[in-house]
């Protein structure tokens, strides 16, 4: 799927190559645990466990997220079907540059489906599952405007023109077929 | 004097924003939606009859606390005058300080909320020290609630709460569902009943549930899509059945 024009112009993002949190992460999470004071050494394993064991993996259908060392988790959901996005970011996470994009689907909890965490360039990632969502982009002939059908128009040659060779060559090879079948039956 | 005041308060504001914008990364700019060429983008915040309704419950509440703690104090005063006149100025703190925090706080908040809407969604933004941003397509949207109470008639404004597919919340059912999932809260805006309106025209003409669905199944049925056959494609087909028909007609004849 080929990233929407107002994006590709702007932002050199690329979400394909995020494999890993960013280690600002872990100094969030080190920041978070030390504000419980006491609670520290409790609230800061399970994150330190996490941020190792985090994955992210972008394809084009969807997005997988994947922690845990005892207990393995794994999420994984399609950008079509996101209901909305939420983004928040703490006076923490704005000192660090990172932020919380967390996903719904319209799957039955309140609390989000998947939470992305440690991403450096969080905008870019929200408008990147924006783009992908559901209602983004025009879809269905009633959607189009003429400015949208037009810049459609201008995009549309591109898939189709295989389709176009291959009818070019089966009415190229039906043509010779037929001269054949000619000069055979004057033949006879 | 009063223009004096109202300039000083002016310039205490604005240090206030300035210290959070420098220091705690305040966005001082709103946000903004990609859209194409072409769409239109629409801005706004809050009405004005927010900032006074929000002022009005503030004075409201000022007025019982600040009558409980005089109350505190002088009853204290009269029972021993040597505690009593110790506790003058933590009396007077405790009357003086939160109050002002909580106007500015106010202020603040009216300042930090903004909504953003495109011909496809709509982001919502609020928050000070923890900002909260939404981003819903008009598509994933199921139904739009308003919301008023008496003083918020008097007031001239509404709440408009837009629910996507999805689990209930407890904050819903409290109506503090600012953070809740699954629903975008616009509240305090002057034209909420035409928001409301050009919103579910919005629905109306999506084909589909709002549940990750393809609208483009029901779509294909009833109408082609522009891009798969062409006027080139259609010549081109037609040049084949005449390679084919005139061939089997020659065999026939």
């Amino acid at each position: 799927m080929a990233a929407p024009e107002y994006l590709s112009a702007s932002s050199p993002f690329d979400p394909a190559s995020i494999e890993r949190p960013d280690p600002s992460l872990l100094t969030y999470y080190l920041l978070i645990s030390a504000l419980t004071l006491f609670g520290f050494p409790f609230v800061f394993l399970p994150y330190l466990c996490k941020y190792y064991t985090l994955r992210y993996k972008f394809d084009d259908q969807g997005v997988s997220m994947s922690w845990g060392v005892l207990f393995h988790r794994q999420v994984y959901l399609t950008y079509r079907r996101i209901q909305d996005i939420h983004v928040t970011r703490n006076l923490l996470h704005r000192w660090l540059g990172l932020a919380a994009v967390a996903v719904q689907t319209a799957a039955g909890s309140a609390s989000a489906e998947m939470v992305i965490e440690g991403i450096r360039n969080p905008e870019a990632l929200r408008d990147f599952l924006y783009s992908r969502m559901r209602g983004a982009r025009p879809e269905h002939p009633a959607d189009y405007t003429t400015s949208q059908a037009s810049a459609e128009a201008a995009r549309a040659p591109e898939p189709s023109d295989e389709a176009l060779q291959l009818l070019r060559d089966i009415r190229d090879g039906i043509r010779g077929l037929r001269a054949r079948v000619d000069r055979l039956e004057q033949q006879r | 004097m009063r223009q004096h005041a109202q300039q000083a308060a002016e310039w205490i504001y604005r240090g206030v924003w300035g210290v959070l914008v420098q220091w705690f990364r305040v966005p001082d700019q709103p946000p903004t939606l990609p859209a194409r060429p072409g769409e239109k983008v629409e801005t706004f915040r809050p009405a004005e009859g927010f900032l006074k309704y929000l002022k009005f419950w503030f004075w409201l509440v000022v007025l019982v606390l600040d009558l409980g703690i005089l109350g505190l104090w002088m009853a204290v005063f009269a029972a021993d005058r040597v505690i009593g006149a110790i506790l003058t100025p933590v009396a007077l703190a405790a009357i003086i300080i939160p109050d002002v925090l909580a106007y500015l706080a106010i202020h603040l908040r009216y300042d930090t909320t903004w909504y953003v809407m495109s011909d496809r969604s709509l982001r919502i933004r609020r928050g000070i020290f923890s900002i909260h941003e939404v981003t819903i397509t008009f598509e994933n949207i199921q139904n739009v609630m308003l919301r008023q109470g008496p003083l918020q008639r008097y007031f001239g404004i509404a709440d408009l709460e837009v629910q996507t597919a999805g689990g209930g919340s407890a904050g819903t059912a409290h109506g503090r569902s600012e953070d809740a999932g699954h629903t975008g809260l616009i509240e305090g805006i002057a034209n909420a009943a035409e928001l409301r309106d050009r919103i579910m025209a919005r629905l109306r003409q999506s084909r589909t549930a709002g549940l990750g669905d393809e609208p483009a199944f029901g779509a294909t049925t009833t109408h082609n899509p522009p891009s798969l056959w062409t006027a080139e494609h259609l010549a081109l087909l037609r040049e084949i059945r005449e390679a084919l028909c005139g061939d089997s007609s020659s065999v026939r004849g």
